[in-house]
C-alpha cells in the first residue's frame, strides 16, 4: 500500500471515531444528558472530518460537513436553540454524513437527493441566524423562532436562502463587516508541539488566514547556544486578531495542538466601527525585544481602520476569555491503533503458548516429578502467568458494544420514518466488552431484529392510544456480563406475540401440522423457523427475504444462544447469549470410542450415570432418560459420529445433560469424563473442512488433536 | 558589515525541526569568530530553526563579535515575518 492510501485509510478509521463521537454527543443532547463540551465535541467531530475530506479533494463531503459544521457553530454559539426538530436533522445529518463517508472510501452511489435535501435543510437552520449575526452586539437566541425553520411549510416569507461558502466562514480579509471581532490569542508551544512534526509557524499562519493579525513574538526566553536544546521550545507569540470569526473558530487552529501549548483566546469587547486605528502597543512585560511587524498588503486599509485600540494584556481581558485547554472534563486517553492482524498473531502465539504450557506441566507429572517439587511449583506459576497473558491479550480484541448500538440507534430512525411510528430507543450497558469479531458478526442479526421490533413489535401509533399507551413507542437494547457470557437483549413495548397467528400461518406454510398442541413458548419459538415471516405483506422495511431463522443461525454460528419470550400487550424480548471470545472455550474432556473429545461447557447442565429403570427404548432404535419426571433423548455420540458402528451400552456410559437452543434438553451418551479444561479453538472449516457435528478442533496438553463438539447440531441431527 | 575575515555559514534550504540540531552545533563549531550567514537558498523555515538563529545571535552579542545575515531569501523572509521578526533580528553588530 503506497503511502497515501495508507494515509488515506487512517483518515477512514479516524472518520468512524468521529462519526460515533458525532453521534453520541447528539444522542446526548438529545437525551439532555449533555454538558457544555458535549456540543463542542460535535462540533470538533464534523470539523475533523472536514478538514480531512479537504486534504483528500472529497468535495462532495467537504460540502456536506461544511454546511453541518456552520449549523453546529450556531448551536454552539448559542445563536441557535437545539430544540427537537433541530437534534432529529442533525442526527438525520450525521447519518448522512456517515453515508459521505462509507461512500467516498467503498465508491458506490449516493442518494444524492436525500443529501441535498438535508443539506438545505441544514442550510436554511443555519441561514436563520443570518438575521441576528447582522446586528453585531446582540446574540439573542429569544430573538427569534428556530422551530420555524424546519417547517417547509411555514418557512418565513421574508426568509431568503443564503448559501454559505468557506468564504464566509473563513473570513477575506478585505471584506471586513461590521461582525469583525478583536482577538487576544496568547500562544506558547511546548516541545512535544514541535515533537509532533507541528510547527508553530504553520498555525501562525493560519491564524493570520483568518483576518487581520498583529504578531508579536517574545523571544526573551531563547537562551545562549551552549544552553540551548535545538529541539526545545523558547519562542512565545501574542497575536492580536482583527477578525470576523468565531472564538471557536480561532480555537479550531490550535483544536490538534491544544494539548502541546499554552494558549488562551480572549475576545475583545466589541467597539465603534468608526473608531480609530491605533497599532496595538506590545506589553512591554512580556516583550524582551518587541517587535511589531507591518503586515503591509495583508492587512488592507478599511480594515486596519476597524481594528479598535484595546489592551493587548489578556490578563485584563473580560471574564468571557476561554483558555483552549480547558478541556478536563474529558481525560487524554493513550492509545495506538494496532493492525488486527498482529493481534491475532499474538493470540495465536499465546493459544500456542497455552498449549505448550499444558504439554510441558503433563511431561513433568509423567517424568514422576512430585508435586510439592521446585518443578511443578515452578509450573504451576508459570501456567497463572500463561493465564494472565491470555486474558490480557483476549482483552486487547475486546471492544465495547457501543458502536453497535450507536449503529442500531440510526436502524430505528429510519425504520420509525419509514413505517410512520414514533420509536425511542433505550440502551443501557454500552460498554460492555466483547470481542470484535463477535461485535462485528452481531451488526446484521442485531439489525434485523431492531427492524422486527420497530416494524413488527410496536403497534401503530393510534393503536397504541387506544391501548392506553404512550404514542412513542420504546426498544431497548441492553448487554450484560453473565458468567463468562454476554447478554444482548432487544425488546419492544409493543403488542406482544400473536400466538393464535403465529400458529395459523405455521401450518399453512406447513411448518407444523394443524392440531399440534403448542405451548406459549413453543409458538414463539416458531418464528425461529425456516421461511417463517408473520407479515402479510413483504414490508420494505423487515421483508428482505431474511427471516428470523436466520438471524438464529447467524447468532449459533457465534457461539451464541437466541430466545425469545413475549407477553401479549407488554412486548416481546429476544434474548442473545453470547461468548465473549471465540479464542478460547471452556470444556469438559471426555472420551468416546478411544476418542478424546470436546463439550463447549456451556451447554452442559449435568452429568450422570444412567441406571438400568431409568433408559427406556423408544421405537427400533431410540433411547430415552427419564429423569425427574420427564423422559429426554439419549443420544450415542460415538455411534452418531460414526466412531463406532454398535451402539454404546448406556448403562456403562456417562449421559451428559445438554441443553440446546429453545431449551431442549438432551442427553448425550460418553464412555467417560477426564475432565474441565479451557481449551485453544482451531477452527476445523479453515484448516481443513465442515465436519457433521464437530464445531472446531484443539490441541490437548498431550499433543494430540481433539474436536470440540457441536452440540447443537448434533442434538439437531438426532431429531431429523 | 560583512568583514572580510568572517567565517561564512551557509543556510541549508530546509530549516526544519530535523536541521535545527545541526544548525545549533554548526554555530557552536564557529563560535568566537564574525559569521555571516549565507540566507539565500532558505526555501523553509521553522520556529525551532528561528530559535537556533536567535539563540547565535545572542551568544554573538555577548561575545562581541559580528554576526550578519547575508541574502535572506524571501520564503526566509516571510517565515520570520509570520512569526512576527524581521532579519533585523537576526543580526548582531558589535565590532
Amino acid at each position: 500500500m503506497d503511502t497515501m492510501a495508507a494515509i488515506k485509510q487512517t483518515f477512514f478509521q479516524e472518520c468512524e471515531e468521529q462519526l460515533a463521537e458525532l453521534e453520541t454527543g447528539l444522542l446526548a443532547i438529545e437525551s439532555e444528558e449533555h454538558d457544555p463540551d458535549t456540543i463542542n465535541a460535535v462540533f470538533r467531530a464534523v470539523h475533523s472530518i472536514k478538514g480531512g475530506a479537504g486534504a483528500f479533494g472529497l468535495e462532495e463531503l467537504v460540502r456536506f460537513a461544511h454546511t453541518f459544521e456552520t449549523t453546529l457553530d450556531l448551536v454552539r454559539g448559542g445563536q441557535i436553540q437545539p430544540d427537537a426538530g433541530l437534534l432529529k436533522l442533525m442526527l438525520r445529518s450525521s447519518d448522512i454524513l456517515a453515508d459521505l463517508v462509507r461512500y467516498s472510501r467503498d465508491g458506490g452511489e449516493m442518494d444524492e437527493s436525500r443529501v441535498a435535501q438535508i443539506h438545505d435543510e441544514l442550510t436554511r437552520a443555519a441561514n436563520l441566524d443570518a438575521a441576528p449575526a447582522a446586528k453585531p452586539a446582540a446574540p439573542a437566541p429569544a430573538a427569534f423562532e428556530p422551530v420555524g425553520a424546519f417547517d417547509a411549510g411555514s418557512a418565513d416569507d421574508d426568509f431568503v436562502p443564503i448559501t454559505i461558502s468557506f468564504d464566509d466562514i473563513l473570513g477575506d480579509g478585505g471584506e471586513a463587516s461590521s461582525a469583525e471581532q478583536i482577538y487576544v490569542v496568547s500562544f506558547r508551544p511546548k516541545p512535544e508541539l514541535y515533537a509532533k512534526a507541528n510547527d508553530a509557524i504553520k498555525l501562525l499562519r493560519e491564524i493570520r488566514a483568518l483576518g487581520n493579525a498583529d504578531v508579536a513574538c517574545d523571544i526573551s526566553d531563547v537562551p545562549l547556544l551552549t544552553e540551548l536544546d535545538p529541539e526545545g521550545a523558547y519562542l512565545s507569540w501574542t497575536i492580536r486578531l482583527g477578525a470576523d470569526v468565531t472564538e471557536a473558530q480561532v480555537r479550531e487552529v490550535f483544536e490538534f495542538v491544544e494539548f502541546d501549548c499554552d494558549v488562551s483566546v480572549t475576545a475583545e469587547p466589541k467597539v465603534d466601527p468608526d473608531f480609530e486605528f491605533v497599532p496595538a502597543p506590545i506589553d512591554e512585560t512580556r516583550q524582551a525585544m518587541p517587535l511589531p511587524v507591518d503586515d503591509g498588503p495583508i492587512i488592507p486599509e478599511a480594515v486596519l481602520a476597524k481594528i479598535a485600540q484595546v489592551n493587548a494584556d489578556p490578563a485584563k481581558a473580560p471574564p468571557a476569555a476561554a483558555a483552549v485547554q480547558a478541556q478536563p472534563a474529558q481525560q487524554a486517553q493513550t492509545t495506538i491503533r494496532v493492525d488486527l492482524d498482529r493481534v491475532d498473531r499474538l493470540i495465536d502465539l499465546v493459544g500456542e503458548l497455552v498449549i505448550n504450557q499444558s504439554m510441558l506441566s503433563q511431561r513433568v507429572t509423567e517424568a514422576g516429578i512430585a508435586r510439592l517439587s521446585e518443578v511443578a511449583v515452578g509450573l504451576d506459576d508459570l501456567e497463572q502467568l500463561t493465564r494472565e497473558i491470555q486474558d490480557s491479550v483476549m482483552a486487547i480484541r475486546a471492544q465495547p458494544v457501543r458502536p453497535i448500538f450507536q449503529r442500531m440507534s440510526r436502524v430505528i430512525r429510519e425504520v420509525a420514518d419509514m413505517v410512520g411510528k414514533s420509536v425511542r430507543l433505550v440502551t443501557e450497558g454500552e460498554n460492555c466488552e466483547v470481542d470484535k469479531t463477535v461485535i462485528e458478526r452481531l451488526a446484521d442479526p442485531l439489525t434485523h431484529m431492531i427492524r422486527n421490533a420497530v416494524d413488527h413489535g410496536l403497534e401503530k401509533p393510534e393503536d397504541r392510544i387506544k391501548a392506553g399507551k404512550p404514542e412513542q413507542g420504546v426498544v431497548r437494547m441492553t448487554a450484560a456480563h453473565r458468567s463468562g457470557r454476554v447478554i444482548i437483549e432487544v425488546s419492544d413495548d409493543g403488542a406482544g406475540i400473536n400466538r393464535a397467528r403465529v400458529k395459523e400461518i405455521a401450518v399453512k406454510r406447513g411448518v407444523i401440522e394443524p392440531g399440534v398442541p403448542l405451548s406459549d413458548s413453543e409458538i414463539d419459538d416458531l418464528i425461529f423457523a425456516p421461511g417463517f415471516s408473520t407479515a402479510s405483506t413483504v414490508s420494505d422495511v423487515s421483508g428482505r427475504g431474511v427471516g428470523m431463522d436466520v438471524v438464529k443461525r447467524s447468532i449459533q454460528a457465534l457461539g451464541g444462544r437466541i430466545s425469545i419470550s413475549s407477553k401479549p400487550g407488554q412486548g416481546t424480548t429476544f434474548t442473545l447469549s453470547l461468548p465473549l471470545t471465540l479464542a478460547v472455550l471452556d470444556g469438559m474432556v471426555v472420551t468416546v470410542a478411544g476418542q478424546t473429545l470436546v463439550v463447549p461447557l456451556t451447554a452442559i447442565v449435568e452429568t450422570l450415570q444412567p441406571k438400568g429403570p431409568e433408559v427406556h427404548g423408544l421405537g427400533e432404535r431410540a433411547k430415552v432418560i427419564a429423569i425427574r419426571g420427564s423422559f429426554i433423548p439419549l443420544i450415542d455420540v460415538g455411534y452418531k459420529l460414526g466412531y463406532r458402528h454398535d451402539e454404546a451400552d448406556p448403562l456403562n456410559s456417562v449421559a451428559i445433560m445438554v441443553e440446546s437452543e429453545n431449551r431442549v434438553q438432551s442427553a448425550l451418551m460418553v464412555d467417560g469424563i477426564i475432565g474441565q479444561q479451557q481449551v485453544v479453538i482451531k477452527s476445523l472449516e479453515t484448516n481443513y473442512g465442515q465436519v457433521f457435528g464437530v464445531a472446531a478442533a484443539t490441541i490437548l496438553g498431550d499433543g494430540r488433536v481433539a474436536v470440540i463438539l457441536d452440540v447443537d447440531a448434533i442434538v439437531a441431527g438426532n431429531r431429523s | 558589515m560583512k568583514s572580510a575575515m568572517s567565517t561564512a555559514v551557509a543556510l541549508p534550504p530546509v530549516l526544519d525541526i530535523t536541521a535545527a540540531g545541526p544548525l545549533a552545533s554548526e554555530f557552536l563549531r564557529v563560535r568566537g569568530k564574525d559569521v555571516s550567514v549565507d540566507a539565500s537558498k532558505v526555501e523553509r523555515v521553522g520556529a525551532q530553526c528561528i530559535q537556533v538563529l536567535l539563540s547565535a545571535v545572542a551568544t554573538w552579542t555577548l561575545d562581541g563579535m559580528e554576526f550578519d545575515l547575508a541574502n535572506p531569501s524571501a520564503a526566509l523572509v516571510e517565515g520570520l515575518e509570520i512569526a512576527g521578526l524581521e532579519p533585523a533580528n537576526l543580526v548582531a553588530r558589535n565590532a
